[in-house]
């Protein structure tokens, strides 16, 4: 708009030459335009560059040599190789058959469900706890986000530290209370293991879930909050029928987030069981890593990631619909 | 009166709950700190203390001996992350904000995605891939790896903020004479300060927190990070508690660190829709 105005100013046009005489004046100015606006174009790309060659570098091409190494008959051997002879769908095939990788994508599941429901429930009552003004609410909500921050490693091999059957502090506030007569074998138990790990990942998750339900209720109008509450409607109604209809958007967005990196979780497991006792606390991820780099089997290791692969992605158009207010404010304009 | 007593309590029941939760949240670090200063017979004795008991500073001169190299590591690691973050994520955040590109929709679309592909999946591939272009076992290899959590994220929360620029900002650098890259570095850079503030402390805690491409595109000799040294003395029958206590004290450092100094850049990002791991 300025440079145009400048332009004008610039090159001055008599008033009558401006329709017989736009065939002259135009191709000049108009050619002038283009390299600017190609000058821009170039520019443009030039600050894009180095992240479109690093996104093609670091996901691009993994993705895609992720998909090739699920169908070869990888070894040891071929590692150095990069190529590996075709296998068809075997990879695919023993990873269906095998009993371990099965498990571990039903673990996966209830472990993602499970998370997602706990990290809700739990986050959601802290965040309704934070609208409520009370002394040390600003220093509360400040060190709620302290286990986001830490690295997951550490977490797991924590949690493994509390839940010791003997010198664990879990055990030991459960007898202490009277809660548990005896210690509970946490992490050994293959009945007991997933459970843990799911305690374990929820305590991690809620902070995020805490966060973003809480700046949603700041952001339900204060009026229709009172406007509920002169019509009589009570605590739970207000609740039902009031917050969370306006809230669920952000709701649904956390959800999705939430199920993003629940699928992904491996440190945690990692640090706290190993994916043990006896694999019943294997997930998706630490099998694939198991396959590939306990066992150099990475055609199947492949191939389960591509299963996990296609989960996480499952929700993608979901979760691309829900960030359409980030694509839609792509056409340039500034707000 | 009673009305008022009513709200009074009310309040204080309220603090309460914030504390149990808090007590419950922040527990782990403190069994972390109390258990670092503890000795190995208290660890092994089979009763859990809940205050420190015989203190003594053997397992952090064990872990100063043998990890000083892994947080230097670590350090590396996580500002090479940082640095990498920034230098890949802010001119491409103000490209997709600034410039309409033909790409825009596609990239920033791709970029949603992902956020989305889990670890696991490109660490097995660039494992092979770093194997061929003998990236394996070295920083760069890492903090490419490392970056894969960070530069998405920066991209998306830098461009969201460049939105807030007034377009007239840089029409005015341009009319004044200014190239395309100084009102970028002149004009753009200076005014996104706190964003890509936020950006570089996610960065670097993603740097250094990482674990899973510190164990896959590593080889475990000769560059061991914070992470990866902790996991080493997880012993299937026998674990060093102290030594693993001690180290995950300093592994904690930079996010009590970063809590205190940057928790403004800390809370913005985080409601900025992050994806961590």
């Amino acid at each position: 708009m300025n440079i145009k105005a400048q332009r004008a100013a610039t090159v001055p046009v008599p008033a009558t030459s401006a329709r017989n005489g736009a065939g002259q004046l135009s191709p000049a100015g108009r050619g002038r335009r283009l390299s600017a606006w190609r000058r821009r174009q170039l520019a443009g790309w030039l600050f894009l560059a180095p992240a479109v060659a690093y996104l093609l570098f670091a996901f691009a091409l993994p993705i895609v040599y992720n998909v090739m190494l699920s169908f070869e008959q990888t070894s040891p051997a071929t590692i150095a190789q990069f190529t590996a002879p075709f296998a068809g769908a075997a990879n695919y095939r023993s990873v269906f058959d095998d009993p371990t990788s099965r498990a571990a994508i039903v673990h996966t599941f209830v472990f993602t469900a499970g998370s997602l429901l706990g990290q809700f429930v739990i986050g959601f009552a802290l965040a309704l706890l934070f609208t409520l003004r009370f002394p040390g609410r600003t220093l509360a909500r400040s060190l709620v986000i302290v286990p986001w921050l830490l690295p997951l490693i550490v977490t797991g091999v924590i949690f493994k530290f509390l839940f010791q059957v003997e010198g664990g502090a879990v055990n030991q506030i459960l007898m202490d209370v009277g809660l548990a007569h005896h210690p509970i074998d946490w992490l050994d138990d293959p009945h007991l293991a997933l459970w843990t790990v799911l305690i374990a990942n929820i305590w991690l998750g809620v902070p995020f879930f805490t966060l973003l339900l809480y700046s949603a209720l700041q952001d339900v109008p204060v009026e229709v909050k009172e406007a509920a509450l002169m019509d009589g409607a009570g605590p739970w109604q207000r609740l039902r029928l009031v917050i969370v209809p306006i809230i669920l958007p952000v709701i649904e967005v956390t959800f999705l987030l939430g199920f993003v990196f629940t699928v992904k979780v491996f440190d945690l497991v990692i640090g706290l069981t190993g994916g043990g006792p006896a694999n019943a606390t294997q997930l998706i991820t630490t099998w694939s890593y198991n396959l590939s780099f306990q066992v150099f089997n990475f055609g199947q290791g492949a191939a389960l990631n591509n299963v996990l692969l296609v989960l996480a992605l499952i929700c993608s158009p979901l979760y691309l619909l829900l960030s359409r207010g980030s694509l839609r404010s792509s056409s340039g304009a500034a707000r | 009166m009673s009305r008022v007593q009513k709200s009074v309590a009310l309040r204080w029941l309220c603090t309460l709950a914030a504390l149990a939760a808090l007590v419950i949240v922040l527990f782990p670090v403190y069994a972390v700190i109390v258990g670092s200063f503890e000795s190995t017979e208290t660890l092994f004795s089979g009763t859990y203390y809940w205050l420190p008991h015989a203190a003594t500073l053997d397992n952090y001169r064990t872990v100063i001996q043998a990890q000083s190299g892994s947080v230097l590591t670590s350090l590396i690691v996580g500002l090479g992350t940082a640095a990498l973050a920034l230098v890949v994520a802010v001119p491409a955040a103000y490209a997709l904000s600034k410039y309409r590109l033909r790409v825009t929709v596609i990239l920033v679309s791709s970029l949603l995605i992902c956020q989305i592909v889990p670890s696991i999946v490109l660490a097995t591939s660039l494992f092979i891939v770093f194997h061929w272009a003998h990236l394996v076992n070295s920083y760069p290899g890492l903090i490419i790896a490392d970056g894969t959590y960070a530069v998405p994220f920066a991209i998306l929360v830098l461009r969201a903020f460049f939105f807030s620029l007034p377009n007239e900002l840089m029409h005015a650098a341009r009319v004044d004479g200014a190239s395309e890259w100084q009102t970028f570095r002149r004009i753009v850079v200076p005014l996104a300060r706190s964003a890509v503030i936020t950006v570089a402390v996610f960065a670097f805690l993603n740097g250094w927190g990482d674990f899973i491409f510190a164990l896959t595109v590593l080889n475990g000799s000769t560059i061991v990070p914070i992470t990866l040294g902790i996991y080493t003395y997880l012993g299937n029958y026998s674990t060093d508690w102290g030594a693993v206590m001690a180290s995950a004290a300093f592994a904690m450092v930079p996010a009590g660190v970063m809590l205190v100094v940057a928790q403004r850049y800390i809370a913005s990002g985080l409601t900025a829709g992050s994806v961590k791991g």
